[in-house]
């Protein structure tokens, strides 16, 4: 599609979900895609960023280390001591924090130039951080209260007999189908509608600049709305990371919980 | 008018959900009004409230477009 | 600027026009690795470092906090020390005081008692002088009269009469019987008659 075609439009075509399919080399399948360099360029960025701030170890930290501690504090005492409980969550802590930056930086390419485009709104990317979760949660608590156990302490003690099944029943879709899914599609919707909020106002907004008569009046006015939203997904992006790293810690604590 | 009925059922799935939130976040305004000490322990039960209310309008989105076509 | 070029949907790679929730495989395992990357990463590298920070402060704050601590233990510690230490020393003032008030009684009372037993002692031992005194001015007074009588006597009736015994017989029966107040004359003859 040429560049003009887009300029000058005689039609205005709202975005749509094609939008997102942007394959750099190759078709198909196994197309390497731009979110996929995306998540190449956040691992190779957090890296160093990571590297970088905490190489010195600085007592007295300087601007770049304290950014990473106060994140880091963030995690380790606001979401991972808060949700899985002070005697087990170091453990969890690497795994918490990873997700943490890694989304943060991924749902920050959706607004931060010249990346532009969020790695999350490919549902491959959220998918992928929830198998992982669901992977982990399931896992350490079979560990932790053995493969009947587990399954047991899903249904809270003292329940009538009769209710036991059904409520086995409700919990086992929740941890199996309703967890999971939410968790991947919260973020994918988030960031996938939020990105397609912004190309209608950007491409609908350069439509009308691009018109006759009054249009290009509505045009100025939905750029700078366009400036609005695009500090509205700013904080949605923020937010996002950390639901899904809340979400992560909670499923885990909960699996690893004393008591269900 | 052209469109997808898909996209009339995202907007009835989203009603709901709106509404939760709404009150989710207005009973924690309230509550850190009163007692603006319990912030910290307030703030991720509203963000897991707010999940749990948004998850219906999630499954709402993801329905829509799998009756799209 | 992506946003500005559009490609259009389902332009033959299919994946286009899908819907937007089929997961695709190479972003999947993409995902999946970089996560496992960044996973390592922190695992490996970046937490040890920031737990070490942490602990680092957290012991440097702690440390700060117990100094003060300390200090304050040792001000209160010594604080208190002080006022035993001046509680008792008030009670041993007042434990001398009240010793003092006893021991000076008790002094008075001695005092008045020796001065009691003083006196006594004194007015005793005069009385006794006096008594001695009068004895011995008896006795004196006695020999005196007796020789005085005896000298008289003789020089009166012109014989010695001081041969020792006889002497001493005559007036000590003559005192006897000035004594008793039934003194009798009696004849000088009668005695010398008597005696020789």
């Amino acid at each position: 599609m040429s560049i003009e075609a887009a300029v000058l439009p005689t039609q205005y075509e709202p975005p749509g979900t094609a939008d997102f399919w942007i394959p750099l080399i190759g078709d198909g399948a196994w197309a390497f895609t731009r979110a996929s360099l995306l998540a190449l360029v956040s691992v190779g960025l957090i890296w160093w960023w990571l590297h970088a701030t905490t190489k010195k170890k600085a007592l007295v930290p300087s601007m770049g280390q304290m950014g990473t501690e106060a994140v880091y504090g963030f995690v380790r005492n606001g979401i991972a001591k808060d949700l899985i409980g002070s005697k087990e969550f170091l453990k969890f802590v690497p795994l918490l924090f990873s997700l943490f930056v890694f989304i943060l930086v991924n749902n920050l390419f959706g607004v931060v130039p010249p990346f532009q485009n969020p790695t999350m709104g490919r549902i491959g990317f959220p998918i992928a951080l929830t198998l992982v979760v669901f992977v982990v949660y399931h896992w350490v608590g079979i560990k932790k209260h053995g493969f009947v156990g587990y399954w047991k302490s899903l249904v809270p003690a003292g329940l009538p007999k009769a209710m036991v099944p059904a409520i086995f029943f409700l919990e086992l879709i929740t941890d199996m189908f309703t967890r999971p899914v939410t968790l991947a599609l919260r973020l994918f919707g988030n960031m996938f509608a939020g990105h397609i909020m912004m190309i209608l106002f950007i491409t609908g907004g350069w439509y009308m600049l691009n018109s006759g008569g009054i249009l290009p009046i509505f045009g100025g006015v939905t750029w700078i709305m366009t400036f609005v939203m695009t500090l509205f997904e700013l904080l949605v992006e923020v937010l996002q990371a950390y639901v899904f790293t809340l979400l992560a810690a909670l499923y885990i604590g909960g699996a690893v919980a004393d008591e269900h | 008018m052209t469109g997808n009925i898909a996209i009339l059922g995202y907007g009835l799935s989203a009603i709901g959900p709106g509404i939760g939130v709404g009150l989710i976040f207005a009973a924690y305004i309230n509550g850190v009004a009163r007692q603006p000490e319990a912030r910290g322990m307030l703030q991720p039960i509203a963000f897991l409230g707010m999940a749990i209310a948004e998850a219906l309008a999630i499954f709402g989105i993801a329905l829509a477009f799998v009756f799209k076509s | 600027m992506h946003a500005l070029t559009f490609p259009a949907a389902g332009d033959g790679s299919g994946w286009g026009s899908l819907p937007p929730i089929i997961p695709h495989p190479l972003e999947l395992i993409f995902g999946l690795v970089t996560f496992a990357v960044i996973y390592w990463v922190v695992k490996q590298k970046i937490m040890p470092r920031l737990e070490e920070i942490y602990a680092e402060r957290a012991a440097a704050i702690e440390g700060g906090i117990n100094k003060a601590e300390e200090a304050q233990a040792q001000a209160q510690a010594a604080l208190q020390e002080y006022q035993a230490q001046l509680t008792e020393a008030r009670a041993e003032a007042s434990r001398i005081r009240e010793d003092a008030k006893a021991q000076g009684a008790q002094i008075i009372a001695e005092m008045k008692q020796q001065a009691a037993s003083e006196a006594t002692r004194i007015t005793d031992t005069a009385h006794k002088q006096i008594e001695a005194e009068r004895q011995q001015a008896l006795v004196s007074l006695r020999n005196d009269v007796g020789r005085i009588s005896t000298d008289l006597a003789s020089r009166i009736v012109g014989e010695s009469l001081h041969d020792e015994t006889r002497q001493r017989g005559i007036v000590d029966r003559f005192l006897a019987e000035l004594e008793s107040g039934d003194v009798v004359r009696e004849k000088v003859g009668a005695v010398e008659g008597e005696d020789s």
